[in-house]
């Protein structure tokens, strides 16, 4: 790496060697903590330049403070979030709604497809999402005494609370499946392949719900008004792919990374296991441990920023991760302590963008945690297998083989 | 007691609501309603915790303030 080229405005004493990409623990490793890789930049300055740290290997800003990044993403009108990232791949430009829209445009769908993912209407959909979760586990128990959790509960669970909110049955889980894993796995060729995939089948599930319209989410969105007109073809896509991009890998990450913490730790395994109360703090614990989502910003003008002399259009990363394990805003942030209160961690992210979907995800976590817990025996990781761990812009668990015989 | 409502800084992280939601009332999009909240006596332990648990920062604690109760009896003497 290092071999980009640092803007000149950038001083030489604030680049580090750092990538969420390419530095230690960041590339596939077997039994890796990527998190912990991370938590080492607290050692050093609070806000740095980092020369690769974007997928296509642009440089970023990287705030490390909790309290700076709040500063950051509280202020959408100095840094933006139009960036169509995910049209890019495709070699299109297109905004995710409302992730890459800046206010007032983001507040106007934001508004929109609040109510359909507030507490109260996800407090409606947990039986149905308990079910799912019992009905998965359950087939797990049965069929033996191990399983691969990613491939046989997490994704399986989460596609499926997805395909549920898109009015479709499951028969077709295991192409999303697949589709999400080339998206986050592919290289140049399965990605925008899979990127294609999403977007074709989006297209066609907004034609079929204009011409026959049922009680799901696309249909809500081909129906909904913005300032008194429909929704364009290019927002209802925009719309239904953030759906799928943002609600798969995360939460499937998130239960993967809980339960290998688990798997690891059997005194805090039976703990929530004897006292399933205790689920719902713990959650959040380990939401602050394991976050999974690197935010980036756009600057829209030049601004010194806490001593960093930030230049319009320079990239700003903001990482939930790091945020996490500043030591100012968490006592101890590197241990991880199941009944922690006053957690205010930053997983779900700060400001206008805050994560639409953080009551579902909440909910699909605990209640995943819940059932595994009530029905699976003390679990630990198999002997002869690792699970493989990885960094980047969204930070994630390969497999991960639990054995409980 | 008094819980000073930020209303534009409130992003519905909905984690007021979760420690107590009888005090911290949401509208339809799950953002806090506007408006400061006059705590009654027995409830300054949850509604702090409340406060507290905002990530935004949206919800000062005011301690100054006498609880609507009190305010009540006292107007009545
Ligand atoms: C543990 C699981 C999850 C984590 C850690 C997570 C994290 C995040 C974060 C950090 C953001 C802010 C992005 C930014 O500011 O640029 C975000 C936005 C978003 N998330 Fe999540 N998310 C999760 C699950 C979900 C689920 C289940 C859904 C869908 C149902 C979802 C839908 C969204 C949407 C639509 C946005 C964009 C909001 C906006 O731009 O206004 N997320 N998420
Ligand atoms: S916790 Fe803060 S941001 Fe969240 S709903 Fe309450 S006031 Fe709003």
């Amino acid at each position: 790496m290092a071999s980009n080229p640092v803007p000149d405005h950038v001083p030489p004493e604030m680049v580090r060697d750092f990538s969420l990409f390419t530095s230690a623990g960041m590339l596939p490793t077997p039994n890796g903590d990527p998190h912990a890789a991370v938590a080492c930049v607290h050692a050093g300055p609070p806000i740095f330049y980092s020369p690769y740290n974007t997928r296509n290997g642009r440089g970023t800003w990287v705030i490390t403070r909790a309290k700076d990044q709040r500063r950051v993403l509280q202020d959408a009108e100095t840094f933006s979030s139009h960036r169509s990232i995910f049209a890019s791949v495709l070699g299109e430009n297109w905004p995710m709604i409302p992730l890459e829209l800046d206010p007032p445009a983001h507040g106007i769908f934001r508004s929109l497809l609040n109510p359909l993912f507030s507490p109260k209407r996800v407090m409606v959909l947990e039986p149905v999402v308990r079910e799912r979760a019992i009905a998965l586990i359950d087939r797990i128990a049965a069929s033996g005494t191990s399983c691969d959790v990613m491939k046989d509960f997490a994704f399986p669970f989460t596609v499926n609370i997805f395909l549920g909110f898109l009015g479709l049955s499951d028969d077709r889980l295991d192409i999303f499946v697949g589709w999400a894993n080339d998206l986050l796995h592919g290289d140049d060729v399965k990605r925008p392949a899979a990127a294609r995939m999403i977007v074709a089948f989006i297209d066609e599930l907004a034609a079929m719900r204009r011409k026959e319209p049922v009680a799901d989410f696309m249909t809500f969105v081909v129906q909904a008004e913005v300032e008194g007109r429909p929704l364009t073809d290019e927002e209802v896509r925009g719309t239904g792919v953030l759906l799928f991009v943002a609600g798969l890998d995360t939460v499937a990450a998130a239960i993967g990374f809980d339960l290998a913490y688990l798997a690891r730790n059997p005194k805090d395994q039976d703990l929530l296991r004897s006292e399933p109360d205790r689920i719902g703090l713990a959650a959040e614990e380990l939401l602050r441990a394991y976050p999974t989502v690197q935010m980036i910003r756009v600057a829209t003008k030049n601004i010194d920023f806490e001593g960093a002399p930030i230049r319009k259009g320079d990239y700003v990363s903001c990482a939930t991760m790091i945020a996490n394990r500043d030591p100012a805003e968490f006592e101890c942030p590197n241990t991880i302590d199941l009944a922690r209160e006053d957690n205010r961690h930053a997983a779900f992210g700060y400001g206008p963008h805050r994560c639409l979907g953080s009551h579902l995800a909440r909910r699909e976590i605990v209640i995943g945690l819940e059932e595994w817990l009530a029905r699976i025996p003390g679990f630990r990781i198999k002997e002869g297998t690792a699970p493989i761990t990885y960094g980047g812009h969204v930070f994630g668990i390969e497999n991960l083989i639990l054995d409980w015989s | 007691m008094r819980i000073i409502v930020n209303h534009a800084t409130c992003q519905g992280h909905a984690r007021c609501w979760a420690q107590a939601p009888d005090i911290f009332k949401l509208d339809d999009e799950g953002y806090i309603l506007p408006g400061d909240i006059n705590v009654a006596e027995g409830d300054e332990l949850l509604a702090s915790r409340g406060a507290q648990a905002c990530p935004e920062r949206a919800l000062e604690i005011d301690r100054t303030a006498a609880a609507p109760e009190s305010v009540f009896i006292q107007s009545r003497v």
